[in-house]
């Protein structure tokens, strides 16, 4: 699905120059469930950024789907991203103005599609995920698990294909992080892709293989067997 | 404590520089056009109190009846005939003087001057008390003696002891003087700005007028002109409203029925009232919309100030929810955000005032006006008003700040960012609803003004050199010869001869009818007197008939006839009651005097109607006769390319001719202008307002959109990674901030609608597209706030949003 080769990222502020990226060469299948690990500052949301085309490499290639998107403008990455990558952040990141289910819509507002469609689609999904009862409340009413499940809710409403999920559990006690990698896992099972970054050694054993980067590098790459 | 509050609050400042800096903008600006505003109508409202009877000198002005279409609905003075009535009448009174204004040729030696000469009842020194450098306030009593100003003095003699020095008017009538008086401060209505024309630098008895014009001392019912004021002096038990009984019982009895139709009423005004009394009289209260527009500006900034601090103080929740915290109690935090208004409205009236110093001198050059800032005097209103602003302006952001409990200022700043977001849409649809009210009624006073100027185009103006003051014998002995000599100069295609020109206020009319001795079907009829060449001077065209010529004897009016040809324009063939021009032709109407035969008028020709006295009169019905020795103006047509060769030409011409009198010329297009100035000084100034108001607005509009935009980076990175591209998170902000604009133009239009109302009702000749000129108003200022908050949303919208979730 995606394959990157030499990657590298480059922070330039004022005088100090941070490689948070150095020649990194990965390569993600279809279906696959990875966790990246790494201790604090070694580049694990760079990385994610990147592959999630919020942020672009200072060097290296990208493929994504066979497609080389390292020049692509803003707007044709816009493009890619709307319909095949969905997002969860450590902190939510709900409107606060918005309900659940108008956040969760949010995520079908830039597509193109009917209004009746996208109600549908927004109630099935609120179904899945057990949020249903809590459709009209705002995210501030909600505890954080609930929060996490609506951001769940709002990176697959749109089919997409690939999840990235930047420490979807770091704000979460155990019993409801538990409840979002359980969740994460079953999308898996049905197909969907997802990267995730994690410091939980428990929550990236749910995934099949594991990336532990160190300053900027690839240090090893764990394949756990399945079953 | 105090001082620990003033200490933050100026920190406060120096924290976020582009805060600071548009509130301070704002506010001074506010504060400079408030105080500039207010010292000028204080100024223009406060003359002559210097003058020691100040309280007890009132004026009578006359009030004319509303068909009178004479484009003015008051005078400030009255007939010099009431005067003896009054005097011997109400003997109440202490005195009574009247002024009269008459431009006369000085003669001191070899050298002459043409100069504007108040004649006066010698009362006048008595109600009004001169600083004399020589002689004293009975300089008027002398028959043939006349009063100069210490300017005037220097200017004729080089000296001031000039007792008895002569001064011959127009070569005829010699005076002595008799005082000389200490120059008269600009803050008197005799130097006033708004009123031109009318000083007060030499002064003589009317005796003196009697004998150089045939003035007739016991004055007249005929002939009103709006510098000649009639002064009275009032005993200190008597008041206004007793004047004004008696001034009622006067016109009652002493003017005739006739004449009251006309002249509804006289009118008492305190003396007070002499300088400003000219808006009253053409019916536009500028001051009360300079104070009002005044107001509004700092309104305006006030509203930006609130908006802007409440928007920032919002991003200092998380400060007030710590102190909170930490023991600060509500009324501490208060205190600091009140201190704060006021020390940011103590710095801004610092400034202004500073600003001020350097304005208001520039604009006394300019204007000829003498404003200052009296300090002592103004202290008490200038602090009240900054700290009224102060904590107007602190109150409200103070009070939102107090109100935040502190968990939730601790636990999520961003969702604090709705609080208080009505109240400053409210803020900025009142903002806007001024704004665009003051940008609507200016559009409409500056196209109507346009209409007015451009009507003025019908006559060839920027061609025409005016000759001036012909009505001397020696010179309508020569006009002839003059006519002929000015032909020959290259350059000059047209000369003609008339009673008056057009675009001067002259109002010379008689009353006409189509029926001998019935009065009835009468209307008043404007006169003019003109040579034959006048029509072709002026391009104006005969719709019928023919022009009047030198070859028919009953074209030239000479006295006594008492039958004439004449032309006339449509409107008085209308007012006759002929349906076409060519059935007008060779009919006849007559005049109504009150002492010789009606005289006969045949139409010979007619002319289209046009206005000849300038359009913010009603057109009239118009003669044209052949009068000969009654011209006063020489209108000299030029072409174009070497008008001020051509002038030169025309002086030497004049000197060649007429020996005794110096020439005074004038371009048409600098009457036309006089008479306009009035309207074009209320546009710039208009104008001015006009700019600044909606400037201040654009600042806060500016302000606020950026606050509003921080706050709302991280809703808008969620959007774009959703997938919203950058119109689509555009015409999110710009809805947003379209919505208050919008409630702005549904109050402000129909105001300023009805404000331009009142203004044009003023226009004989409206403009027309009163309410899409209105509605441009409207799109511009949704431009502007457009364009604004689009920098702001263009800026947002392109920012990578990783940034904004990043930080959270
Ligand atoms: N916008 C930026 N400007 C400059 N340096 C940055 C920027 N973003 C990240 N960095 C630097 O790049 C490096 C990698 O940051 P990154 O956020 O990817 O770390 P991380 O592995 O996600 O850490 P954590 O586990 O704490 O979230 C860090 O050293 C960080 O300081
Ligand atoms: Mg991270």
């Amino acid at each position: 699905m995606l394959k990157m080769h030499n990657l590298s990222k480059l922070y330039r502020t004022n005088d100090i120059e941070t490689i948070a990226l150095n020649c990194i060469n990965i390569e993600i299948d279809t279906g696959e469930f990875v966790a990246i690990m790494g201790p604090s500052g070694c580049g694990k949301s760079t990385l994610l950024n990147i592959i999630g085309m919020l942020d672009t490499a200072s060097e290296g290639q990208y493929f994504f789907n066979d497609e080389d998107i390292s020049n692509h403008s803003e707007s044709q990455l816009s493009q890619i991203r709307k319909r095949n990558i969905g997002f969860i952040f450590q902190s939510f990141n709900l409107i606060d103005e918005l309900n659940v289910s108008e956040n969760i819509e949010l995520a079908l507002l830039y597509h193109d599609m009917a209004k009746k469609e996208r109600k549908d689609r927004v109630a099935q999904i609120m179904d899945k995920v057990g949020i249903a009862h809590r459709a009209k409340h705002m995210p501030s009413q909600l505890s954080g698990g609930q929060q996490q499940r609506v951001a769940v809710a709002r990176a697959v409403v749109g089919n997409q294909k690939l999840i990235l999920a930047d420490e979807p559990t770091g704000n979460l006690d155990s019993a409801h992080g538990q409840e979002v990698m359980e969740m994460l896992q079953g999308l898996n099972s049905e197909g969907t892709t997802i990267v995730m970054v994690t410091h939980s050694p428990t929550h990236s054993d749910y995934a099949r293989r594991t990336i532990n980067l160190f300053d900027g590098h690839v240090v090893t790459e764990n394949l756990r067997a399945t079953g | 404590m105090l001082n620990n509050y003033i200490l933050i609050a100026w920190r406060q400042l120096f924290k976020n520089k582009l805060y600071t800096t548009i509130n301070m903008l704002g506010l001074v600006t506010g504060l400079t056009v408030y105080l500039f505003g207010t010292l000028l109508v204080d100024y223009e409202e406060n003359h002559d109190a210097f003058y020691k009877n100040f309280e007890r000198i009132f004026t009578v002005g006359t009030v004319f009846s509303p068909t009178a279409n004479i484009g003015v609905s008051q005078d400030p003075s009255i007939y010099s005939g009431f005067t003896p009535f009054i005097k011997a009448e109400v003997e109440e009174i202490e005195s009574i003087a009247r002024t009269i204004h008459r431009k006369f040729l000085l003669t001191v030696g070899d050298d002459n001057y043409y100069q504007d000469i108040r004649f006066a009842d010698p009362a006048l020194l008595t109600i009004f008390d001169l600083d004399y450098i020589e002689g004293n306030s009975d300089a008027l009593k002398e028959p043939e003696g006349v009063l100069l100003s210490e300017n005037t003095a220097r200017k004729l003699f080089g000296s001031t002891s000039v007792i008895g020095e002569l001064i011959t008017l127009d070569h005829k009538t010699t005076l002595h003087v008799t005082a000389v008086f200490k120059n008269l401060p600009r803050n008197t209505h005799f130097n006033s700005a708004l009123i031109g024309g009318l000083e007060f630098e030499v002064v003589a008895p009317l005796t003196a007028l009697n004998k150089a014009a045939d003035w007739d001392l016991a004055g007249n019912f005929n002939n009103l002109s709006s510098g000649n004021y009639t002064y009275i002096l009032l005993p200190a038990a008597k008041t206004l409203s007793w004047l004004q009984t008696q001034m009622d019982n006067i016109w009652k009895k002493h003017l005739n029925e006739d004449h009251k139709e006309f002249v509804t009423g006289l009118k008492v005004l305190p003396l007070a009232k002499a300088n400003t009394f000219i808006w009253s009289m053409i019916g536009l209260p500028i001051m009360e919309s300079i104070k009002l527009l005044a107001i509004m500006v700092l309104v305006i900034a006030i509203v930006n100030y609130t908006n802007l601090a409440t928007a920032q103080s919002l991003s200092r929740a998380r400060e007030v929810g710590l102190r909170k915290t930490m023991g600060a109690d509500k009324k501490q935090l208060l205190a600091q955000f009140l201190i704060e208004g006021l020390v940011i409205a103590f710095i801004s009236m610092f400034i202004a005032m500073a600003i001020l110093e350097i304005i208001i001198p520039l604009f006394n050059n300019l204007t000829e006006k003498s404003l200052q800032i009296n300090y002592l005097h103004t202290l008490p209103w200038l602090l009240a008003t900054t700290t009224i602003v102060g904590l107007v302006a602190g109150a409200y952001p103070a009070y939102m700040v107090t109100r935040v409990k502190p968990i939730e200022a601790l636990r999520d700043a961003g969702a604090s960012g709705v609080k208080g977001s009505l109240f400053r849409s409210v803020m900025l649809g009142l903002q806007f609803s001024i704004s665009i009210f003051i940008l609507a009624t200016v559009l409409i006073v500056y196209f109507q003004n346009k209409k007015v100027q451009d009507a003025g185009d019908i006559y060839p103006r920027s061609q025409i050199i005016t000759l001036q003051r012909l009505d001397v014998e020696e010179i309508q002995n020569k006009l002839d010869s003059l006519k002929n000599e000015l032909k020959k100069i290259p350059g000059v295609s047209h000369v003609s001869y008339s009673s008056d020109l057009p675009y001067r206020q002259g109002n010379s009319s008689f009353t006409a009818g189509p029926v001998l001795g019935n009065k009835d079907l009468s209307f008043l009829l404007k006169q003019l007197s003109v040579d034959e060449d006048f029509l072709s001077t002026y391009e104006i065209p005969l719709i019928a008939g023919r022009a009047l010529s030198r070859d028919y004897s009953a074209d030239i009016f000479l006295k006594d006839m008492l039958a004439i040809n004449v032309v006339l324009n449509q409107l008085a063939i209308e007012k006759l009651g002929y349906a076409s021009a060519n059935e007008a032709l060779g009919k006849t109407f007559y005049d109504f005097p009150n002492s010789r035969e009606p005289r006969a008028y045949t139409i010979k020709g007619v002319t289209p109607t046009q206005n000849f006295v300038g359009f913010h009169n009603a057109n009239k019905p118009m003669v044209f006769y052949l009068r000969p020795s009654f011209f006063d103006y020489a209108s000299v047509r030029v072409s174009h390319q070497d008008l001020s060769e051509t002038l030169v030409l025309i002086e030497e011409t004049w000197d060649r001719v007429i020996t005794d009198y110096p020439i005074q010329t004038s371009f048409l297009d600098k009457v036309f202008n006089d008479m306009f100035r009035i309207f074009d000084t209320m546009m710039k100034s208009l104008g001015l307002f006009a700019a600044v108001a909606l400037i201040l607005s654009l600042i806060g509009l500016f302000g606020l959109a950026a606050f509003m935009a921080q706050s709302r980076t991280k809703e808008i990175g969620i959007r774009k990674v959703m997938g919203a591209n950058m119109l689509q998170i555009i015409s999110l902000l710009i809805i947003q901030f379209s919505k208050p604009v919008m409630w702005a133009l549904l109050i402000a239009l129909p105001l300023a609608y009805f404000a331009s109302e009142q203004y044009l009702n003023f226009f004989s000749d409206r403009i027309t597209m009163q309410a899409v000129i209105i509605a441009m108003a409207g799109l511009i200022s949704i431009l502007f706030a457009w364009l604004i908050v689009g920098i702001h949303a263009i800026r947002i919208a392109t920012a990578n949003p990783i940034k904004a979730l990043r930080y959270e």
